[in-house]
């Protein structure tokens, strides 16, 4: 409703202002502020413990921020469970795999897009019978290039072949913006090169938040980049701008040169 | 195809057997239907929707009371046919399957399970001073009308209506795993928080879940309720509880069929048992025991693997090896019988009473044969029995496991070294 009302707010898909969270008195987020534009590719660097994986929390409902604001298309999202964040547009992968390990490739997609079409309680018929869903999740499966591997147990899949299953889950709930969580984590060159350009390619014409270790994924796959330190960011900027920030360099490019 | 002929000839079996059978195997046999139902039921919560309920017994025994309100209200006049009063246990089952899942499914591993637990001993604990509800301590009775031109006075009457409400909720448990919801199901057992970030609401789809699993062992304590035409608090008791996680877990909770099979062969073991020696529960734990260690997926479990390896086993082969560990297990069961048979007259109070008045130690008879309890040969032979048994499966486990590692159907010559190797 209110981003009806607020129509200058759509091109900012996603709007996080001065959020803060603590656990106890562990304070994680100091303050985070960071915009993403519709069809951006956005990159969060930081170092270990900086909180990349708490700001996916609090931007996916895993748990809610202290304080501060989250705006998904212009509506509050700060502190709704998963589930509706997932329903207005967001889907998430997570750094350790996160599947349905004991259905197949298929059905770990289909879950999905049954979610998309709102199945939720359909006790009446078949699913076999749902041949739009059926197509749909197969089309996902073989946009992810595991078409070849639709009726394998999720949980025989090699590891690579795992993390692909598992951007396709995230596509197939329809979302707008899309968060990754190391999506390349464990893998190898050439694994790592045909993952980035599997992103690219389902990711073209949504907004994309990615959470990345690897410098040449980032530079490569993102548009802009943010850097996280010690709950707080740092800078934003283009990829160019970020190599040149002094502060960045100091801060974490400059170990990683070192 | 296969399998559609093994339903048929169930069903065969089901429907024509009854009649040439005896009354206590007339009621045995109502007794293992209504108990696949409630293992069915009760593993749709745990197979299906990995939530383990210690406390079944509840939506099982609130059906039941349900279906003996309706029956005393038919005896008043109200007009219901009686081959549908399981209805009446369907409904109560699943309104108090979802408000008791509504708080069970807010938590989730033990602490579920403890929820669970501790609803179905509050109902054993209200019931007997519930007088209304629950019919005190005597609970209620009531009696079956005819209806339908049905007079419901034989135990084969109620075998045969059992028998159709069985299959049909079966059928429709078999059904439910079809749906999206069934799917839903599965992807919730495997991953909750999975199915959160995809847009599920976990806590509802619990709790109907759980509505449904009650309902269903609602419908089973119905049909128990009008077999017996009688029920009391005691069906709330932790035993029927534990009873169906034990029957499901015998079966094999993994596969639709498992808790089934479970049930049935459980109902039947304990009706042959329990005639012959009060010893039969602990037959029965030692079996459920042997068959977690050995055989976690159960009985069906051990059958869907050998169907699943039906093709390459060498059944031939295999057929020596198998009869020798059946032998073997025969022995061991022999002296473990004798064991406790022994066990059973020595320590019976009559007997203990006998020897501290009389210092008499009367002998103990197994296969005819008399045996002094005082010389240790008699405990010597069961013992050595158990252990012969026990070294003849050990025996048998290296050349079963090596058949079952053959290679398939391969050539005999494909397996030899090329004689031209380059």
């Amino acid at each position: 409703m209110s981003h009806h009302s607020h129509p200058p707010v759509s091109d900012e898909v996603l709007v996080i202002r001065d959020v803060h969270k603590a656990f106890g008195g562990l304070v994680i987020m100091r303050g985070i502020d960071l915009t993403l534009k519709r069809g951006e590719r956005h990159a969060i660097l930081g170092p270990n413990g900086a909180g990349k994986s708490t700001l996916f929390n609090l931007i996916s409902g895993n748990f809610p921020p202290t304080s501060g604001e989250i705006l998904l298309n212009g509506r509050e999202i700060q502190g709704l469970p998963p589930e509706r964040i997932n329903r207005m547009g967001l889907a998430r992968s997570f750094q350790i795999t996160n599947i349905f390990g004991r259905m197949t490739a298929f059905e770990n997609n289909r879950m999905g897009v049954l979610a998309r079409h709102g199945v939720r309680f359909d006790l009446l018929h078949r699913i076999a019978k749902r041949s739009d869903i059926n197509d749909e999740a197969e089309a996902i499966l073989n946009q992810v290039r595991l078409g070849h591997r639709i009726r394998t147990q999720a949980a025989d899949l090699s590891y690579s072949e795992q993390r692909s299953l598992e951007i396709g889950m995230t596509l197939a709930t329809g979302p707008d913006v899309i968060l990754l969580d190391e999506p390349t984590a464990g893998m190898s060159r050439e694994e790592t090169a045909y993952i980035v350009e599997l992103i690219r390619e389902v990711t073209t014409g949504k907004t994309l938040l990615i959470v990345e270790h690897d410098m040449s994924v980032v530079f490569s796959l993102c548009n802009r980049i943010s850097v996280l330190v010690y709950g707080q960011i740092l800078a934003t900027g283009a990829p160019e701008e970020i190599r040149a920030n002094k502060a960045v360099q100091e801060a974490y490019l400059g170990e990683e040169a070192a | 195809m296969t399998r559609l002929l093994l339903a048929l000839i169930a069903a065969a079996v089901l429907v024509a057997l009854p009649p040439f059978l005896g009354l206590g195997w007339q009621n045995t046999l109502t007794n293992m239907l209504i108990a696949a139902l409630f293992a069915a039921a009760f593993n749709l919560l745990m197979g299906q929707g990995g939530m383990l309920s210690f406390g079944h017994a509840a939506y099982y025994g609130l059906g039941a009371f349900a279906v003996l309100h309706l029956m005393l209200a038919i005896e008043n006049g109200f007009n219901f046919p009686t081959a549908l009063l399981p209805l009446a246990g369907a409904g109560v089952g699943l309104l108090s399957g979802l408000g008791a899942g509504y708080f069970a499914a807010k938590r989730t591993g033990v602490y579920f399970s403890l929820v669970t637990l501790a609803l179905a001993e509050l109902l054993h604990a209200i019931a007997p001073h519930w007088q209304g509800l629950f019919g005190g301590e005597a609970g209620l009775s009531s009696m079956r009308m005819p209806s339908w031109g049905l007079e419901f006075g034989t135990s084969l009457e109620v075998y045969y209506v059992t028998l159709a409400w069985v299959v049909v909720s079966i059928g429709l448990l078999y059904a439910y795993t079809l749906t999206p919801f069934g799917r839903l199901t599965l992807a919730l057992r495997d991953n909750e928080q999975r199915v959160r970030f995809m847009g599920f609401d976990p806590h509802r789809t619990k709790v109907l879940v759980f509505g449904i699993s009650a309902m269903f062992s609602g419908v089973a304590g119905g049909l128990m309720a009008m077999s017996q035409e009688t029920a009391n608090y005691n069906i709330f008791s932790m035993a029927i509880s534990s009873q169906v996680v034990l029957q499901t877990f015998v079966g094999g909770s993994t596969l639709f069929l498992g808790p089934v099979l479970g049930a049935a062969v459980l109902t039947v073991f304990t009706f042959l048992i329990s005639e012959m020696t009060r010893a039969w529960m602990l037959y029965q734990g030692i079996l459920f025991v042997l068959i977690m260690l050995f055989a976690p997926n159960g009985i069906a479990g051990v059958i869907q693997l050998h169907i699943d390896a039906r093709d390459r086993l060498p059944w031939a082969r295999l057929t020596g090896p198998y009869a020798l560990a059946t032998a073997a297990g025969a022995v061991a069961t022999t002296g473990l019988v004798m064991l406790v048979h022994y066990a059973e007259l020595v320590f019976a109070d009559a007997y203990r009473a006998r020897v501290a008045r009389d210092g008499l130690w009367e002998p103990v008879s197994a296969f005819g044969i008399d045996w002094n309890p005082l010389n240790p040969v008699t405990w010597l032979v069961p013992l050595a029995l158990i252990v012969l048994g026990i070294v003849g499966i050990l025996k048998m486990r290296g050349p079963i496991a090596q058949l079952w590692a053959t290679p398939a159907n391969i050539p005999p010559t494909a397996a030899m070294p090329a004689p031209h190797a380059a």
